[in-house]
């Protein structure tokens, strides 16, 4: 018995204890200590008063002690060049304290550069020397007349040329951080700490140069930020999170160059950890409809009586709806679980004014049954587990019951009547569901979604109808065979598949490149498309070639492609190409990975004490047919 | 061990990790190698952080010993 139902029993058990004689009132009372025993309120509980950064500040002493914590000896190292103009001093002990924090069975090994030459530090950088650079400006590496270490003038006639010797610099600081070698992911904090009085205006008004000095900032911002391995830390949550008048420590600054307040430099590291080390974004939301979606109840007020409008005063749901739209729009799985009549939400979602379509929203469950029944029916269509799901009802009860039967699923009030709670929720959302792109596979997963529902179901071992189904499909797969370092969406797919994974490890930048640099090793991706539409970048192998035969250490297929026969095309497609006898696999049973293990077994590959391989004969003697049109491209 | 020489000892221990509790309450420049001046930057800082003081830079060159800091450390957050 797991544990939520131990828990549920105990809940229940105590309710009995004490119970009522009426057994209506005990059903209510069942449901109240179980919607309190599950539903924690996250609008009070989870979200911090700062803003949508959940994690609280560590403390130098604190961060001391974490960063210095041992680990063991096989963790894997995450090298961090982190280049400022100043000592980094305290900072470099809460960014290691934070990735640690972050990846306890990980350590962190930070450089630092040359005191003054923050420029140069990016420059120096050679390809290999870090996993993560990490880029810290301040406005006394613009030009050092904008700090308080150096004497160069603050005259009137000086201001011009510190706006021009600041936009020289800026060009620099592109041209090095654009030009790193090697693909590192970078991060780049921008200036923090206000600007000293060296303007004529009074602190209450913008001076021009001033004015122009952050021009230039945001513009080289908004140039690096067009780069994939390129993110900026926002700016606003850093206000909110730190006050301007809380950073600057200018004794600090006089006496040692380390020029942050302990608690900014706090605040800093744990974004950057938030950025280098955070944790996977969500993947579906599941919402309700009556007082979620729009206000009013559906079958009460009629398709006409339900609004999302200012005139009506209930414009958060019309937000929401636009908040949905946006979050399917960038690839995010919405669908709708609620307690309605179907034929009437059918015609609800055919009002013009709604703001997120029914052609976004897939499925919509309408029934009068349990919500977790249709939570379940949609985490199974859209294939994927259900603690990268969240769902989102305006009743604590609706949200005890789903969590009671999803302990993993994160469950969400809707605040109905508090709109500073919504306007903290779509925050909390934003951030669950945060991406820095959006790729080609994002705006057709919910088409390649819906499409999958049409596949006749193999599980129930009727491979007649799936092979009708997968011959008429006219599929074509492309293969591409080559050492595709900046291959981001296969680099993605590593790290982020679960299900049909070969073994759950997964790659930082410089093991993926050290991976490929190595002469044998070959890294295979796999695209598909049928008549209902394209599934993208679908699947990576990663492996070593020998002769005629080949070791597979990394297989991930993407849960969307499955039950299309992709995983037998591929091994198909190696066993010739490369004329190969025998295939091993570097196979680890993890907590979710029983797809690939099926399928192993499927093909006579079945794992044994951790070892799986397969012949080319046992293969094609298990290998069921297959209709797909081969496209392929070999490069070295 | 009074609660303020306690606080302080963990202050010690944070940046001298090496030492025990005898030895911290000995400590000063000359007895501790790794006392440097780093180090005497990072056990100011926290000793800020944890007292909620903040030592004046004329004061820094004399906070050279675990009972130096304690004296400074009883005065400035008594009064």
């Amino acid at each position: 018995m797991n544990a939520s139902k131990q828990r549920s029993r105990a809940v229940f058990a105590e309710c009995v204890c004490d119970s009522p004689s009426d057994p209506v009132d005990l059903g209510l009372q069942v449901i109240s200590a179980l919607a309190r025993a599950f539903y924690k309120d996250p609008l009070v509980d989870d979200f911090p008063a700062c803003g949508s950064f959940s994690r609280s500040l560590m403390k130098l002493i604190d961060a001391l002690a974490v960063a210095r914590r041992p680990v063991a000896e096989n963790a894997s190292v995450l090298k961090v060049f982190l280049a400022c103009g100043f000592t980094p001093l305290h900072l470099e002990t809460f960014l290691a304290a934070a990735l640690s924090d972050r990846s306890p069975l990980e350590r962190a090994e930070i450089d630092t550069g040359l005191f003054g030459d923050l420029a140069g530090n990016i420059e120096r950088i050679e390809s290999g020397e870090c996993d993560v650079l990490v880029v810290l400006i301040e406005w006394q590496d613009l030009d050092p007349r904008l700090g308080t270490r150096s004497l160069g003038g603050w005259d009137v006639d000086d201001l011009p040329d510190i706006v021009n010797s600041t936009e020289r610099m800026m060009a620099r600081l592109e041209k090095a951080i654009v030009g790193v070698p090697g693909s590192i992911p970078t991060y780049i904090s921008l200036p923090t700490l206000p600007l000293p009085p060296l303007f004529t205006t009074s602190s209450q008004q913008a001076s021009s140069y001033e004015l122009q000095l952050r021009l230039c900032i945001n513009r080289l911002a908004a140039a690096l930020a067009r780069h994939s391995r390129i993110r900026i830390i926002s700016t606003q949550s850093l206000d909110e999170m730190s006050p301007l008048a809380g950073r600057f420590d200018i004794q600090s600054e006089l006496s040692a160059g380390f020029p942050y307040q302990l608690a900014h430099a706090s605040t800093i590291a744990e974004l950057l950890a938030a950025l280098i080390r955070g944790s996977g974004s969500k993947k579906g939301l599941i919402t309700d409809l009556d007082d979620t979606l729009w206000s009013g109840i559906l079958g009460e007020n009629g398709v006409e009586g339900i609004s999302w409008h200012l005139d009506q005063h209930t414009h958060i749901h019309g937000l929401y709806q636009q908040f949905l739209a946006s979050l399917a729009s960038a690839g995010v799985l919405t669908a709708v679980a609620s307690k309605n009549d179907p034929a009437l939400v059918k015609q609800a979602f055919e009002r013009e004014d709604l703001l997120v379509s029914n052609k976004s929203l897939y499925p919509i469950d309408a029934h009068w049954g349990p919500k977790s029944e249709s939570v379940r029916r949609i985490v199974k269509t859209w294939n994927i587990a259900a603690d990268a799901v969240i769902f989102i009802d305006d009743s604590p009860m609706e949200l005890a019951e789903v969590k009671a039967a999803f302990p993993e699923m994160e469950c969400l009030l809707f605040p109905k009547s508090d709109p500073p709670a919504f306007w903290q929720l779509l925050r909390r959302l934003r951030d669950l569901f945060g991406k820095s792109i959006v790729s080609e596979e994002d705006s057709i997963r919910l088409q390649s979604i819906r499409s999958a529902a049409s596949l006749p179901d193999s599980s129930n071992g009727d491979s007649t109808s799936l092979d009708t189904f997968l011959r008429e499909a006219r599929a074509s797969v492309v293969f591409i065979i080559g050492k595709q370092k900046d291959d981001r969406r296969a680099f993605e797919l590593i790290n982020k598949t679960n299900q049909f994974n070969l073994n759950g490890k997964r790659l930082n930048e410089t093991s993926w490149t050290n991976y490929l640099n190595d002469p044998s090793s070959f890294l295979m991706t796999v695209s598909y498309e049928d008549k209902y539409g394209p599934l993208g970048k679908i699947a990576v192998l990663l492996g070593h070639r020998q002769g005629a035969v080949a070791t597979i250490n990394y297989w991930v297929m993407s849960c969307r492609a499955f039950s299309r026969r992709i995983e037998q095309q591929s091994l198909r497609w190696l066993f010739e190409e490369f004329r190969l006898q025998e295939i091993h696999f570097d196979y680890q049973q993890t907590e979710r990975n029983q797809p690939i293990y099926d399928f192993l077994c499927s093909i006579g590959g079945a794992p044994r004490a951790g070892e799986a391989s397969i012949s080319m004969a046992s293969f094609f003697e298990k290998c069921p047919p297959l209709f797909h049109q081969i496209k392929a491209t070999v490069n070295g | 061990m009074d609660n303020l020489e306690h606080r302080l000892v963990r202050c010690f221990s944070s940046v001298f990790p090496s030492l025990n509790e005898d030895q911290i309450r000995n400590a000063s420049v000359d007895s501790v190698p790794d006392w440097h001046s780093l180090a005497s930057v990072t056990l100011i800082s926290v000793v800020q952080e944890e007292f909620g003081v903040q030592v004046g830079l004329a004061d820094l060159p004399n906070l050279v010993s675990f009972s130096a800091v304690q004296n400074y450390v009883q005065h400035h957050v008594a009064t």
